[in-house]
């Protein structure tokens, strides 16, 4: 017999389709469990998510701790950085604090303007420059101006860069305080242009 | 099978969370990374760029493809502490009591001489509730006491750097040479290692077997030129002696990239105590901002750990 090509074969039995069928539960629990220990892990090992967390150090304060906290001697490092870095006082007054005598730059080693035991005056010299004839360690020197800092500083770091150039290069005077250099840039608030010598000569030296 | 939109979803939201995790948040958390301010005792930003040479060097050690033996990061798995008397004070026999007390095992000879020093590790290996009762028992005497952070690791015991490696130490490569293969040591903090100067490194480089006589490392002799020598030899010829010696009359010396090579790899440091990893540090030398008129190599002294 000879298969005819146009007639359809005969009936053939359906493709098998895919049926459903119900996961088991103990796949559901172990994924639960694996969730569980996952966020556990992350919660115990990730820092907080903060970016200054690193291994074997679990939070930022734990971190925090292992720094020397306050004291003379934070201020005094972080004061050397603004005035090697952040305000470059270095430029002019250099890094022997000696200043540069011939451009009318007076030191601050030795100064009896740093070294007052209180820095109410030169808190002052600081937040608003000076300029103008002034006399340091008996020499004279005619400033042709200090860049006032009442903007660009904050508080702390005008007593950090006072406490540094108060104990650096042999001075020895007491440290700064933040609260100090508040109480007196209010004081000055809307005081324009610098300080001349004899001006803050009249400040009380106990201030 | 008409799971299509399934299972492009599935895989869709399986790649977005891992860029998310991966990518995005660290591009967050890191991507606008300053140089930091938050040194202790040391009195620059961190990091500085690289001088040029040394950025030159980095396409040099990425070209001839060190990472693939060399890694830059150093893992820190711990810290200890330990506790410095710096300051004696003046209330002597004070000092030495609680000296004994905190240390019973010393004698009162010990104890004194200790307090002669100028500064003297009291206690070593202790722990961090350990080193703080000993401080506060100092404290009514006078005496000044400090806590010392050290931190702790296989790598860092090996001497291949002084604390772990944190994103900052990269801040300025392009592209960042982490490496992930140690067929040779860790070269993170290779340049603070005062005993590898620069012609330690050129001999290495020319061939690693005449200062390291069991090393892996293949020669880079193509780094060097060997040339006749002229009227007199130049000063920067390699000073080599024996089998390694050139033949009579011919002198080795580097070549630009030799140079560059040298440089970068004296230019890695990751020994500045930062916030992120608290180490204790010496007191950073006044003068380290020097100008860098003269090609001197930076000041040693400046972050060596205080131990």
């Amino acid at each position: 017999m000879k298969l005819d090509p146009n007639k359809s074969p005969a009936p053939q039995e359906p493709e098998p389709t895919t049926g459903s069928a119900p996961a088991p539960v103990w796949l559901f629990v172990l994924v639960a469990l694996l969730a569980f220990w996952g966020m556990g892990f992350l919660d115990s090992h990730g820092g907080g998510f903060d970016a200054r967390v690193y291994a074997p150090y679990n939070s930022a304060k734990e971190v925090e701790d292992e720094w020397p906290k306050s004291g003379a001697g934070a201020a005094f490092a972080r004061g050397e950085l603004v005035y090697r870095e952040v305000a470059r006082c270095i430029l002019c007054h250099q890094p022997t604090g000696l200043g540069s005598p011939g451009q009318q730059y007076p030191p601050l080693a030795k100064s009896e303007w740093v070294l007052a035991r209180e820095p109410g005056r030169v808190i002052r010299i600081v937040l608003n420059g000076l300029q103008g004839p002034i006399t340091v360690t008996g020499q004279q020197f005619n400033s042709n101006g200090m860049v006032p800092w009442r903007d660009t500083l904050t508080d702390q770091q005008i007593a950090d860069v006072l406490t540094y150039i108060r104990s650096e290069w042999g001075n020895n005077a007491p440290e700064v305080k933040p609260e100090q250099v508040k109480a007196i840039r209010d004081k000055t608030a809307g005081r324009p242009g610098q300080w001349l010598a004899d001006e803050l000569l009249k400040v009380l030296e106990t201030e | 099978m008409n799971h299509g939109p399934l299972i492009f979803l599935g895989v869709f939201f399986a790649l977005a969370l891992s860029w998310f995790g991966l990518v995005f948040e660290s591009q967050l958390q890191l991507g606008n990374a300053q140089p930091t301010t938050n040194l202790v005792n040391a009195a620059q930003l961190y990091p500085q760029m690289r001088p040029g040479q040394a950025r030159q060097g980095l396409d040099v050690y990425r070209s001839l493809g060190c990472a693939a033996c060399h890694s830059q990061q150093i893992g820190q798995t711990g810290r200890t502490y330990d506790v410095a008397l710096t300051d004696a004070g003046t209330n002597r026999s004070a000092v030495v009591d609680t000296l004994l007390k905190v240390k019973p095992e010393a004698t009162a000879i010990e104890a004194q001489r200790l307090l002669e020093k100028p500064s003297a590790t009291i206690l070593k290996d202790v722990t961090r509730a350990a080193a703080d009762a000993a401080v506060a028992k100092f404290e009514p005497t006078g005496a000044k006491v400090e806590v010392r952070v050290i931190p702790t690791g296989p790598d860092i015991a090996r001497g291949w750097g002084k604390r772990r490696s944190v994103a900052e130490d990269f801040l300025f490569d392009q592209p960042v040479m982490l490496g992930s293969q140690r067929i040779g040591p860790d070269l993170a903090d290779v340049g603070s290692r005062p005993a590898l100067t620069a012609e330690w490194h050129l001999l290495h480089l020319y061939n690693p077997q005449i200062v390291v006589s069991k090393s892996v490392m293949p020669p880079y002799r193509f780094l060097f030129e060997k040339r006749k020598i002229g009227r007199e030899p130049s000063p920067d010829a390699l000073k080599l002696a024996g089998k390694f010696a050139p033949e009579q009359g011919c002198e080795i010396v580097p070549t630009d990239e030799a140079r560059q090579l040298v440089a970068y790899l004296l230019s890695l440091r990751a020994d500045t105590a930062i916030f992120e990893t608290p180490m204790t540090v010496a007191r950073a030398n006044v003068s380290t901002n020097a100008p860098a008129a003269t090609n001197a190599p930076a000041a040693q002294t400046t972050n060596s750990v205080a131990k």
